[in-house]
């Protein structure tokens, strides 16, 4: 029997079977100021040091403020856990694109961006959305601290073998401008539910996944995790090829590298998946969040559903959607169109790259940001930045009233100064509408970036597919 | 072990509800218990004793990989979670760092536990004893390495056979 992507790259990543689970050799190790400290201290400690310095790469993202950096930082406790990060780069030896450089940005951006992911590789970051990085056909997938410091001091992690899901996505988009990656991931996640892909590593196949760019396949590999994978991927082609060429630290090989992952980097016609989901890409329309996690969501031009409909029977799903209702502070049967925000944020490493903010800005030359909202645009990464500017983005977001800041995670987990205020509404680009996300009490709605745009213009959701 | 239960009757408790984001600043550990559960329970850490147990519903945990959640809970003297099922990084987090036992039972057990009930788990024969209800319900075997890693009391502390 063939093998799929996944086990391929799986089986080449071997190094022994221990006690039931599998060692597995890590190819590059993101690290990141929140959750790497404690890991630093555990090495200081056991007088490790970090085994392969030359594989491990660091920014500085969650916690830095996004406005002027040339200011020191005001939050002491925040600016001590930026200096921790620099100074445990130092004493252990590893790169770090730190806030005066100009590739820092969210890990998962500046991964891509600097050619530090590559097909077929293993890779891991202390951060769940880790999971992006397999739009490049890698392994790779978000750890906590205690196994940073593991792979810090090992390159190596001890897993249990996950099983293979195939999600594949069929047919075309009706319209390629209005009907994003965003809105097929969250399509998707609203069908099989946060737990649907509990225990196994999605591989997202088919022509509506083919169709789409890099930029794009990042955003639906990115939201993986929140269907309970443990990670997602996209078999290479030539985009994805085309896209690692001549970056930073693209291997000097690539040639020949390339002649390598075209011939072994699928998955066999005859490999079997442990579990099928299919969805067809002609049937998907923009999506917008309800509720206080990625699966309460519905097309823009439904209504918000009652816990009844929403549960089908599930007296756990139905409380769940009752308690989402009251934070979210909505009543069922309201047409999506009506909920009024009082925010907007266009940013996060699931919709901050140079596309998402040129598909952003497409709908807003000419027009203002309703009166009643904030809007604000955090790029990705000082690169997507200066790109942006280069194309005169910058400008259209300020004429129409849209903060244009500095690159990092900012308003998508609320660490940083950028946060909701209790019972604010937000249409954010971003991953997660949990309780509390974006800041105490705030209200979070998920969306791609072209109809976080459009509903900072109107103060409320609208059907973009009217617009473009 | 034994202690007191506070329970919730949800599923998909996530990482940002059990530590919000923005304490993931903090580096002492104290510091960050103080704060445990206060995206949905702003009184849990006034009310936690030592050795108490969450019990929650499906996918506890999901989310974000922040080791600040089990740190969390256990540095407010959780010593474990009995959930119907758990995100797998917050089941790895608390097992590897060795702060608290995550332990699977079934949805009936779940739905008979509540808030307040004093329970005995032994890890040994997996089964966990209602004191307060006078029942008893099976959880999970942890698997052959979890096992051995909880035992030596951590994934550094681990050596394999």
């Amino acid at each position: 029997m063939g093998k799929t992507l996944f086990e391929k790259i799986w089986d080449n990543h071997t190094v022994e079977e221990i006690d039931g689970r599998t060692l597995i050799y890590i190819d590059r190790h993101m690290v990141h100021e929140v959750t790497s400290p404690q890991a630093f201290d555990g090495l200081r400690i056991n007088k490790r040091r970090v085994r392969r310095p030359d594989l491990t790469f660091a920014t500085m993202d969650h916690n830095v403020p996004t406005n002027n950096r040339s200011l020191p930082i005001i939050d002491q406790i925040s600016a001590t856990q930026i200096k921790a990060l620099e100074n445990n780069c130092k004493e252990f030896g590893i790169p770090l694109f730190g806030l005066d450089s100009p590739h820092q940005g969210i890990v998962h951006v500046i991964g891509p961006e600097l050619g530090i992911t590559l097909p077929g590789i293993t890779m891991v970051c202390g951060d769940s959305h880790t999971s992006t990085h397999g739009a490049f056909g890698a392994f790779a997938l978000g750890i906590g601290t205690s196994d940073v410091e593991h792979v810090l001091a090992t390159q190596c992690l001890v897993l249990d073998r996950p099983k293979t899901f195939e999600i594949r996505v069929d047919g075309t988009r009706k319209n390629t401008h209005a009907i994003t990656a965003k809105d097929i991931i969250l399509s998707i996640i609203k069908k099989i539910g946060t737990g649907g892909g509990n225990g196994t590593v999605i591989e997202y196949r088919g022509r509506a996944i083919s169709d789409l760019s890099m930029e794009e396949r990042m955003t639906i590999c990115n939201m993986s995790i929140e269907a309970g994978a443990r990670a997602g991927l996209v078999a290479p082609d030539q985009k994805t090829f085309d896209y690692v060429k001549g970056r930073k630290y693209t291997p000097k090989n690539y040639d020949e590298l390339i002649q390598d992952w075209r011939e072994n980097l699928k998955t066999d016609e005859n490999a079997k998946f442990d579990k099928s989901f299919v969805i067809n890409a002609s049937e998907i329309i923009p999506q917008v969040s309800w509720g206080t996690n990625p699966a309460m969501t519905a097309d823009v031009t439904d209504v918000i559903p009652s816990p009844e409909e929403f549960a089908k029977g599930d007296a756990s799903q139905e409380n769940a959607a009752k308690k989402a209702l009251e934070y979210m502070d909505l009543k069922a049967g309201t047409p999506i169109a009506d909920i009024r925000l009082d925010r907007v944020f266009i940013g996060s490493c699931t919709n901050a790259r140079l596309q998402d903010l040129i598909e952003a800005s497409s709908v807003i030359k000419g027009r203002k940001v309703s009166l009643n909202v904030r809007a604000m645009v955090v790029p990705g990464s000082q690169q997507v930045k200066k790109q942006a500017e280069e194309l005169g983005l910058d400008k259209i977001f300020q004429e129409a009233n849209f903060e244009w800041r500095e690159s990092g995670c900012s308003m998508c987990l609320g660490m940083n100064p950028d946060i909701l205020a209790r019972g604010e509404r937000c249409a954010s680009t971003s991953n997660r509408n949990f309780e509390g996300r974006q800041g105490s009490g705030g209200r979070t709605h998920l969306v791609s970036p072209i109809m976080a745009a459009a509903a900072a213009l109107t103060g409320h959701f609208v059907d973009v597919r009217e617009w473009v | 072990m034994a202690g007191n239960v506070i329970k919730y009757e949800r599923d998909n408790i996530d990482t940002d509800v059990i530590l919000p984001g923005t304490y993931l600043k903090l580096h002492d550990y104290d510091e960050i218990a103080k704060h445990a559960m206060e995206g949905i329970d702003p009184n849990f850490h006034a009310r936690v004793k030592k050795g108490d147990f969450i019990v929650a519903g499906k996918n506890f945990g999901c989310g974000s990989s922040r080791e600040h959640a089990p740190i969390a809970l256990s540095h407010c003297g959780i010593k474990g979670v009995l959930a119907v099922s758990f995100a797998r990084i917050f089941y790895r987090n608390s097992v590897d760092g060795a702060f608290l036992l995550p332990i699977e039972i079934q949805e009936e057990t779940y739905k008979k536990i509540s808030d307040g009930d004093e329970l005995e788990v032994d890890t040994q024969k997996n089964e966990v004893r209602n004191v307060t209800k006078n029942e008893v319900y099976t959880m999970k075997p942890f698997s052959e390495i979890v096992s051995k890693i909880i035992a030596a009391g951590g994934l550094f502390k681990y050596k394999p056979d």
